[in-house]
């Protein structure tokens, strides 16, 4: 056991540093630090997309015959990690690190010449129709029915909690093709072109004014049988692979990094009784032990990555970073909310705003109560907290 | 980085694995509190056989020259099975020290006599907090030195041989070598939770020779300071050794304890707390990587990865540790259960050397001045 990082692999962080750096543009950069919704500007997403994409990098961890890099685990932890303390947009995660993965590994030939180039140049975003209305954490309980006609499946239903549908030109789609049987053999994937005829989009307001996530309908909407992913009725195989596949994507833990950089950032500019926050020892404190947790976070990421040789199987480390990457999501944001006291009271909306010249409220102030609520979500989505802790339970103790 | 095994370190983990699991348990730890000094000898005599004191020690002193990676694996195994012996102490902290400020053939015998277990070392640095009790302090007469006062919780002075100790010398930091039996020298010995020792050690004109005095100034506080640094980053791979052990054997008691007709373990309630005990565990072992990486490093580096492995591993700890007992019910809180023996060792692991709450403030004076 050798835990350092060596000169090959700081060489590279720099690298890649000064790249990022040279590539960036310097107004998507602003926006972002700026941005007060948990998703980044569509624009900006596609212009930085097809930035990377010039480089090749937009889809690091493809295989290289797909536009992949070729980088180790390593190597694409510590890009993630310098995209991210760059200021970098969002990625749109569904696309580069979900339904390429699924569509080169399960996908046609057809499918995969049609999908993955405009996943990796980003000229297409992707959302992900999993949750239903009666199907949050009981996913198998879904209900959207395909019904298969000559060259169509023929789609009912709705999805919800769809993140970015709006603005998505395409859904990965989990639907019900076989009204009786067990999940295991009755769902299928579709992917869903969100123009066709039959779908209507809702947008679901949020309480941190930001209206990103989707209701999403469909009134017998056709969707050519070319479409479908694999084989029918082997949905849940698929979405369990693209479950698994990201082992470390639902550690947040660049976010998170990005998140303590900026609570470092208010300790020094937000002032009480003339001095500088961070100087009050109550709150140095509390940022130490955040940022302590926060660092054993990043090491426990590396573990997963690295997938270390465990007594527990690997699927159940995957599920120690949701738990410990959900609860730091909430603790950092939370603790910058506290360190506003009143001041995180001004509602911003969810739009952009122009770099603030007002010293009273500087640019670090705007969007950390946005963000801190959107963090609310952070045990629910992708596996709730308790339904992560069931997993564990079950996989690490054999409860 | 790498995650795996050397064979010498898979070696050192087989061969603590089988000691531990003939010699360790319940009536191990029960028939410690008997010993005079807290410490058994034959165990003792096994460990040093094993090469378990010589494993850090430096390879032209006689030890095994081995990294501070590999001392963790070691002490991942003695956590598991609560071994309270000084092997951090002597083995890691004293001998760290001694290495740092000894020449020469003093510095080759007393290193040699520590990897073979024939002499231990304890480091009696904590002064008194007491108005009426004096800090001890060093004045020269002539060639010699002598010292008065007092050092308090010096763990593991019982059984020791020879105490460092840190006193004042012509107002800064010195470092003294004594011998635990000289004139002078006397202990106020106590028993901690976990069967381990302590003492409050009185120093009344203690006459020492010119060797007797090892290093003064920033060098002296700096060399302690790095000794401490290793010895807290021992007992973090103890507390994870500990940890690891203590969420077994409360799954595996939810597993057999029934009531409502099943075992516990099928209840939510009961998973969700011992599933918080896996995630505490999993974090505090993360923490001991990061500590690891830069232990070698520079001062600062290696002081701050130092305190923020001892937070989270101390927290990490008390999560474990209650809510192991929690799941054991009644019996939890009793000696009869191994789990309450964890309770203990995993208390003393997150105070010793510092707190959680020491090391957070060490923390946040780093945060203020970055």
């Amino acid at each position: 056991m050798k835990v350092q990082f060596d000169e090959e692999d700081e060489a590279f962080r720099q690298m890649v540093r000064s790249r990022i750096a040279e590539i960036l543009a310097v107004d998507i950069r602003g926006r972002q630090r700026r941005i007060l919704s948990s998703a980044s500007d569509l624009e900006d997403q596609r212009r930085w997309f097809a930035a990377l994409d010039a480089q090749g990098w937009s889809v690091p961890a493809w295989p290289v015959e797909v536009g992949g890099t070729g980088w180790s685990p390593l190597q694409r932890f510590i890009f993630e990690d310098e995209m991210y303390a760059a200021d970098a947009p969002e990625f749109n995660w569904m696309g580069s690190h979900m339904v390429g993965p699924v569509l080169y590994t399960f996908g046609s030939e057809a499918q995969k010449a049609r999908f993955l180039p405009s996943i990796r140049n980003g000229k297409e975003i992707w959302a992900q129709g999993f949750s239903e209305p009666s199907s949050g954490s009981d996913l198998a309980s879904l209900r959207t029915q395909a019904r298969r006609e000559t060259e169509h499946y023929v789609v009912s239903g709705s999805k919800i909690w769809t993140s970015g549908a709006f603005e998505a030109d395409w859904l990965f789609c989990l639907v019900k093709t076989d009204a009786q049987g067990k999940p295991q053999r009755s769902v299928s994937c579709l992917l869903i072109d969100l123009k066709t005829p039959g779908i209507t989009i809702r947008r679901i307001q949020q309480m941190n004014g930001e209206a990103h996530l989707c209701e999403v309908f469909f009134d017998e909407v056709r969707v050519p049988v070319e479409n479908l992913v694999g084989e029918q009725g082997a949905g849940w195989t698929y979405a369990k692979f693209l479950l698994d596949h990201e082992r470390t994507t639902s550690s947040f833990v660049f976010w998170i990094k990005r998140e303590l950089a900026r609570t470092r950032e208010l300790g020094r500019v937000i002032l009480r009784g003339g001095r500088p926050l961070i100087e009050d020892t109550y709150w140095s404190r509390r940022l130490a032990i955040a940022a302590a947790e926060i660092e054993a976070h990043e090491w426990s990421v590396l573990r997963v990555l690295s997938e270390e040789r465990s007594d527990f199987p690997i699927s159940a480390g995957a599920s120690v970073l949701k738990v410990k990457g959900a609860e730091l999501q909430q603790t950092i944001t939370g603790l910058q909310v506290d360190m506003l006291g009143d001041q995180s009271l001004r509602d911003y909306g969810g739009s952009r705003n122009p770099p603030s010249t007002d010293p009273l409220w500087p640019d670090v102030v705007q969007g950390r109560t946005s963000r801190a609520m959107a963090a609310r979500a952070a045990t629910i989505y992708g596996g709730s907290q308790q339904i992560q802790k069931n997993i564990l339970a079950k996989l690490a103790l054999g409860l | 980085m790498d995650f795996e095994l050397s064979d010498m370190q898979q070696m050192i983990v087989d061969s603590a694995e089988r000691l531990i699991t003939a010699e360790a348990g319940l009536d191990l730890w029960r028939d410690r509190r008997a010993l005079a000094d807290g410490v058994n000898p034959v165990l003792w005599n096994k460990m040093a056989e094993l090469g378990w004191l010589a494993l850090t020690v430096p390879e032209d002193a006689g030890g095994l020259g081995g990294s501070m990676e590999d001392a963790a694996l070691l002490m991942v195994e003695l956590g598991k099975g609560i071994v309270t012996e000084p092997v951090v102490s002597s083995g890691i902290l004293a001998a760290r020290i001694l290495d740092r400020v000894m020449v020469g053939d003093t510095r080759a015998a007393l290193l040699g006599a520590i990897a073979t277990g024939e002499t231990k070392v304890a480091l009696a640095h904590t002064d008194p907090e007491a108005a009426s009790v004096a800090p001890l302090a060093a004045r020269r007469a002539g060639e010699s030195f002598v010292l008065d006062g007092h050092k308090v919780m010096v763990f593991d002075a019982p059984s020791a041989d020879q105490l460092l100790a840190t006193a004042t010398l012509d107002g800064q930091a010195a470092l003294f070598l004594v011998d635990a039996g000289a004139q002078g020298v006397s202990l106020n010995t106590y028993p901690l939770v976990d069967g381990s020792r302590a003492a409050d050690v009185a120093f009344s004109g203690v006459m020492l020779d010119t060797q007797a005095l090892l290093a003064t100034g920033t060098v002296a506080a700096s060399v302690v300071e790095e000794g401490l640094d290793c010895a807290r980053v021992a007992l973090i791979a103890q507390a994870v050794g500990a940890m690891e052990a203590a969420v077994k054997i409360s799954a595996d008691y939810a597993k057999e304890r029934q009531q409502f007709g099943q075992p516990i373990g099928k209840f939510q309630a009961i998973q969700h707390i011992a599933a918080d005990m896996f995630v505490a565990s999993f974090q505090a072992r993360s923490a001991l990587y990061a500590a690891l990486r830069d232990i070698d490093g520079n001062a600062g580096r290696r002081s701050r990865v130092v305190a923020m492995a001892k937070v989270v591993s101390g927290m990490a700890g008390q999560t474990v540790s209650r809510n192991g007992i929690q799941i054991h019910g009644g019996y939890g809180i009793t000696d009869e259960y191994a789990i309450s023996h964890y309770y203990r060792r995993l208390m003393v692991l997150e105070k010793q050397y510092g707190s959680i709450d020491a090391h957070a403030a060490r923390l946040a004076t780093i945060e203020v001045g970055a």
